[in-house]
């Protein structure tokens, strides 16, 4: 039936297709443009990367259409705002797929988002490609279908990060704090595990709850053990509040923080006396590989910054690729058919590739394996990848990375 | 040995002590506000805690501007006031006469607007103020930050300055009488109106205090004030609602049972101690434990 709705939708969707440059259009086939849907945080506490992560996957995008699409027909995007909050990118997300008929959905930022969208691509059957960190992302309920793909380092393994740090450093007596939620004990939990593998123990291990007017007590705790570090998951504000009390006691121990807390505004809000020698340890970029070349070249054109400003956009970069070259090993658009393939063309063996039009052509002569510009893109059985992690120490109130850490 | 070891024990556990009260303080502040606008309002201001963070952020420019904590003080003092102020003439004062229900939902929607503006003004990101990080002082053992010494100064400062108003001026008694029994504050002469606006500014002030004070203490954010509403709520009924003294002590209390209580539930669980307490002493005693009978003077 076509109501008076869908024929305007039609015809203003074939207007805009009209309008759009000539490599958005068909090629080769004839059939329609494969749909996908870009879902980023562009507002909220993810916004300093949502708009760059959107960009990377229009820039991805058009350059596979200029390589004549995948499995010969070109990639349109529908771009939504998660606006970093779960209700928010549930809204887009069922949009994307009732209204935009979108196959498969990129770029989803905070674990929140992620966890509250995944069971709508569960239902559509569609795969959702994701930035989160959160451990319950890569198991059941969550990926109950192995739809979901994780471009980020899992919580976890920023965990055994923290442990490769501590041996290179030659800390003996590491102790743990972490902020009562899914990533801060999974950061801690991760290390624990990796650090009683290589023979070590953790000294004292403290749970904290949100919103205290003051950590004290935890601190006291952690401190009477005499650890050598202390490694945390935790975030910005009870970070600056836990290294505020710290400095105060006057007890000497170093420190292992996630990046996403030991970061340029801490340093602003404690001065470079407090956060003098801390370990700040963040997932890195596939920075020497040809891939990493080529998104910091789109980078830098559409946002006028340096690749290495967003690790998010490198991901998003691969988001598209990686299906692209999927789709083009399934030889159609059908997701139940390209899933499957995701693993094939992103993990090895096969000739090394780190382009879209790099890809197509070697599909010709067997199986690939593309290396991206976020890590060399190897997916696990729970469909995560292991990127490069940087250990940044902090000298004179400045972060400065002395050197990387794989894992 | 064993004298030692018990010695190191007792240490512990005074050490747990006074790092409940430091926790303590900042509850009790916090609930000294939240009573006061019970005992004057009669009703449960669940914009209390956004006001907090008002003035948190009204000390934050103070000490910016100047760099003196002692203006960063004033301007908290001053601001919320007239913010107090500003909130009853537009919207309490309106809905005088109202069920309590209406005045608290509706406080929550000032909470909300409040918070909303802060966020728009001042972004999300956190702010601090610049205290000097001094080392701590050690009292036979025990660790004491003269910053937490310097905050109960000001706890005491507060309580006592609220008594003084309440209990030694005519503004005072007139308060007392309006909150005591208003139909009959009005047929001895007192003009409610008049002593509601010393009422709202002076509760205004020990907000913005108690904000500055949480905000010193902790970071700065647009969800300060909100995020320790709760607690404060838990203190001033623990203290007997309406009682400056008893909102507290009541914090103090909660704060200490709270920390006594981590070598045997943990870190995670001491804050449903806080509440375990406050169920029990409202079973056996439910105006609190400073609380009066209604009417009774």
């Amino acid at each position: 039936m076509i109501n008076r709705r869908t024929l305007l939708t039609a015809v203003a969707g074939t207007g805009a297709l009209m309008a759009a440059p000539s490599v958005l259009r068909a090629q080769g086939a004839g059939s329609g443009p494969i749909r996908i849907g870009a879902l980023n945080p562009v507002t909220g506490s993810g916004s300093p990367y949502g708009s760059g992560m959107q960009k990377m996957i229009l820039a991805a995008a058009e350059a596979v259409n200029a390589a004549g699409g995948a499995a010969g027909r070109p990639i349109e995007i529908t771009a939504e705002d998660t606006q970093t909050n779960p209700q928010a990118g549930v809204l887009a997300a069922k949009k994307l797929i009732e209204a935009n008929k979108v196959q498969a959905i990129l770029g989803t930022w905070s674990s929140g988002v992620s966890l509250a969208v995944i069971p709508l691509c569960n239902d559509a059957g569609i795969p959702l490609f994701h930035c989160s960190g959160a451990p319950a992302l890569s198991t059941p309920p969550a990926n109950a279908k192995g739809l979901g793909f994780r471009f980020q380092a899992t919580n976890g393994r920023f965990g055994r990060a923290f442990a490769e740090i501590c041996v290179k450093e030659g800390f003996k007596r590491p102790a743990t704090m972490a902020f009562n939620n899914a990533s801060g004990i999974g950061n801690t939990e991760g290390f624990r595990q990796a650090w009683e593998a290589k023979g070590g123990k953790v000294v004292e291990s403290v749970v904290y709850e949100p919103n205290q007017a003051s950590y004290r007590s935890e601190l006291m705790k952690v401190l009477a053990a005499q650890p050598d570090v202390i490694v945390t998951g935790s975030y910005l504000a009870d970070t600056t509040i836990l290294l505020r009390e710290w400095f105060q006691s006057g007890q000497p121990v170093r420190w292992i923080i996630p990046g996403w807390a030991a970061n340029p505004d801490l340093i602003k809000a404690l001065g470079p006396e407090v956060t003098e020698d801390i370990i700040s340890v963040d997932s890195v970029s596939n920075e020497g590989s040809p891939a990493y070349a080529q998104f910091d070249a789109a980078y830098q054109k559409a946002m006028n910054q340096p690749g290495s400003a967003n690790v998010y956009a490198a991901m998003t970069w691969d988001m598209v690729n990686v299906l692209a070259l999927a789709i083009e090993a399934a030889g159609s658009s059908d997701m139940s058919a390209v899933v499957p393939k995701l693993r094939e063309v992103g993990n090895p063996p096969g000739t090394v590739v780190s382009s879209f039009a790099e890809g197509k052509a070697a599909l010709k002569n067997g199986k690939i394996n593309y290396d991206g510009a976020s890590s060399v893109l190897d997916f696990d059985q729970y469909g995560d990848v292991t990127p490069d992690f940087g250990a940044y120490f902090i000298t004179g109130g400045k972060l400065e990375r002395r050197y990387i850490v794989k894992i | 040995m064993s004298l030692v070891y018990a010695r190191h024990i007792a240490l512990f556990y005074a050490q747990l002590i006074v790092n409940g009260l430091v926790q303590g303080l900042i509850v009790g502040l916090a609930a000294l506000a939240v009573t006061l606008v019970f005992g004057v309002a009669r009703f449960a201001n669940a914009a209390t805690g956004d006001t907090m963070t008002f003035g948190a952020y009204a000390a934050l420019i103070g000490q910016k501007a100047t760099g003196s904590l002692v203006v960063a003080g004033g301007a908290a003092v001053g601001a919320t006031a007239l913010l107090s102020l500003t909130v009853y003439a537009l919207v309490f004062r309106k809905l005088a006469g109202r069920s309590v229900v209406a005045l608290l939902v509706t406080s929550i929607g000032v909470g909300f607007l409040l918070r909303a503006a802060l966020g728009i003004i001042f972004g999300h990101n956190q702010q601090l103020f610049t205290v000097p990080l001094v080392r701590p002082i050690r009292f036979n053992g025990l660790i004491i930050n003269p910053f937490d010494l310097q905050l109960a100064a000001v706890a005491a400062v507060a309580l006592v300055g609220v008594f003084l108003v309440l209990y030694a001026t005519p503004i005072g008694r007139r308060m007392r009488a309006v909150a005591d029994n208003r139909e009959l504050a009005l047929v001895s002469g007192i003009r409610p109106e008049r002593v509601m606006i010393a009422l709202w500014m002076l509760v205004g002030a020990v907000t913005g205090v108690a904000g500055m004070m949480l905000g010193m203490k902790t970071v700065v954010s647009p969800e300060l004030g909100w995020e320790m509403l709760l607690p404060a709520f838990a203190a001033a009924i623990l203290g007997g609602i309406g009682s400056p003294a008893g909102a507290v002590i009541a914090g103090l209390l909660l704060g200490v049972v709270q920390e006594l209580s981590t070598p045997f539930v943990g870190f995670t669980y001491k804050l449903s101690i806080s509440f375990v307490v406050l169920l029990l002493v409202l079973l056996v005693r439910p105006r609190g434990l400073f609380g009066r009978l209604e009417g009774v003077r």
